[in-house]
């Protein structure tokens, strides 16, 4: 017997796929608009990559913690009370520090490495942990909040949270990184 | 008791050592966009716009790809070889077809994005060919390229033991995220 077949799987994804498209491509025009920015300080274009990627990594991680204990019984759709959520929300906390003063202190070094001032390159490198900091703290939210609503709407968490997520991370990562690059006056 | 099942330091642990070496890989990919920036710069306006949904699409596109062999390994649909089935060639000409059809819609759309938003530098005509070309050009080679290594990863993975669940997903959205990235760049080359 067929069971996959290639009408159904084209029909079923290209709604969900333009969807997901619609919102990055939010994050497409944040980029277009901070283009003078950019032109001025190339290395932005560097950061890109990791922050939203990292983003999407931690909160798909987290997605994919929370739905197996959502599928085995040892979490509910709720926020008060819940010890797994709460360790889980502080392993990913834990897990984003660390990694983001880590590639904060690479992003130093190259940024230092390729002749940008120390001080300009300390506050770029700020910049950037703290916009991983900020994203990690709205990513959690994000993912909590889809994968509470989609189980207790009888969807499966596993199916929902990846891609809404990876896409909310693609938007909130390039937000946080432009509002921090303007925070910090890099 | 229930609480005991969540061991935050094995997740740390784990969690750090996936997420540095996705982060190195990110960082080459990032290198490559900022290789590209004279091309967002001052050659093609609106071409910058495409890059995060097209990203975005690789992941999605070979994340669906991957949760689907996963389940069709673990439910015994597929056989851990790599032998083109049934099954397989239906999943793999399906995301080929969306790899074609959602990159030409990313490209009309980042087209009137940039329309709506900034004054032309070349004729209107050739900047929309131009665009569909580079969207369609890089989805198409690098969704070729990823729905092949998916498929290996998928099986391989499988035959060895592991979870393909956890495996393929992971490592297959860090390792597209770097192709996607050098096909656009090819992609402009050739068209630009």
């Amino acid at each position: 017997m067929v069971v996959y077949r290639v009408k159904r799987i084209v029909l079923e994804s290209f709604p969900v796929l333009i969807a997901s498209m619609i919102i990055s491509l939010v994050a497409g025009y944040m980029l277009n608009s901070s283009i003078q920015k950019i032109a001025e300080l190339p290395i932005i274009l560097m950061m890109i990559p990791p922050i939203n990627g990292l983003g999407g990594n931690i909160g798909s991680i987290l997605g994919a913690r929370l739905s197996s204990a959502l599928h085995l019984g040892t979490l509910e759709p709720r926020l008060r009370g819940q010890r797994v959520l709460q360790r889980n929300m502080a392993a990913s906390a834990l897990v984003s520090f660390v990694i983001f003063s880590l590639i904060g202190a690479i992003f130093f070094t190259i940024a230092y490495v390729s002749g940008i001032p120390l001080v300009r390159s300390l506050s770029l490198a700020l910049a950037f942990f703290t916009a991983g900091i900020v994203l990690t703290v709205a990513v959690i939210f994000a993912t909590i909040i889809s994968a509470f609503v989609s189980f207790r709407g009888g969807l499966d968490p596993d199916n929902v949270v990846i891609p809404i997520i990876t896409s909310v991370g693609d938007v909130l990562g390039v937000t946080c990184l432009f509002v921090a690059i303007i925070i910090f006056g890099v | 008791m229930m609480a005991r099942g969540v061991n935050i330091r094995s997740i740390v642990v784990q969690g750090i050592s996936i997420l540095f070496l996705c982060a190195l890989i990110e960082l080459s990919a990032g290198r490559v966009f900022e290789a590209m920036r004279g091309y967002f710069i001052n050659l093609l306006p609106g071409l910058i716009v495409m890059v995060p949904p097209l990203l975005d699409l690789r992941g999605n596109i070979n994340g669906a790809l991957a949760s689907r062999l996963g389940t069709a390994l673990h439910a015994g649909l597929i056989e851990p070889r790599l032998k083109l089935s049934v099954e397989i060639k239906a999943n793999l000409i399906s995301s080929l077809i969306l790899s074609v059809i959602t990159p030409a819609t990313i490209g009309l759309v980042s087209f009137g994005v940039n329309l709506l938003t900034s004054a032309p530098t070349i004729g209107l005509l050739e900047l929309m060919v131009k665009l569909i070309a580079i969207a369609v050009f890089a989805g198409f080679l690098s969704g070729l390229i990823l729905a092949l290594m998916t498929v290996f990863v998928a099986v391989a993975s499988y035959a060895r033991g592991w979870d393909p669940d956890n495996i393929t997903s992971p490592l297959m959205a860090t390792i597209g995220d770097f192709v996607t990235i050098a096909c656009i760049y090819l992609a402009v080359f050739l068209v630009v």
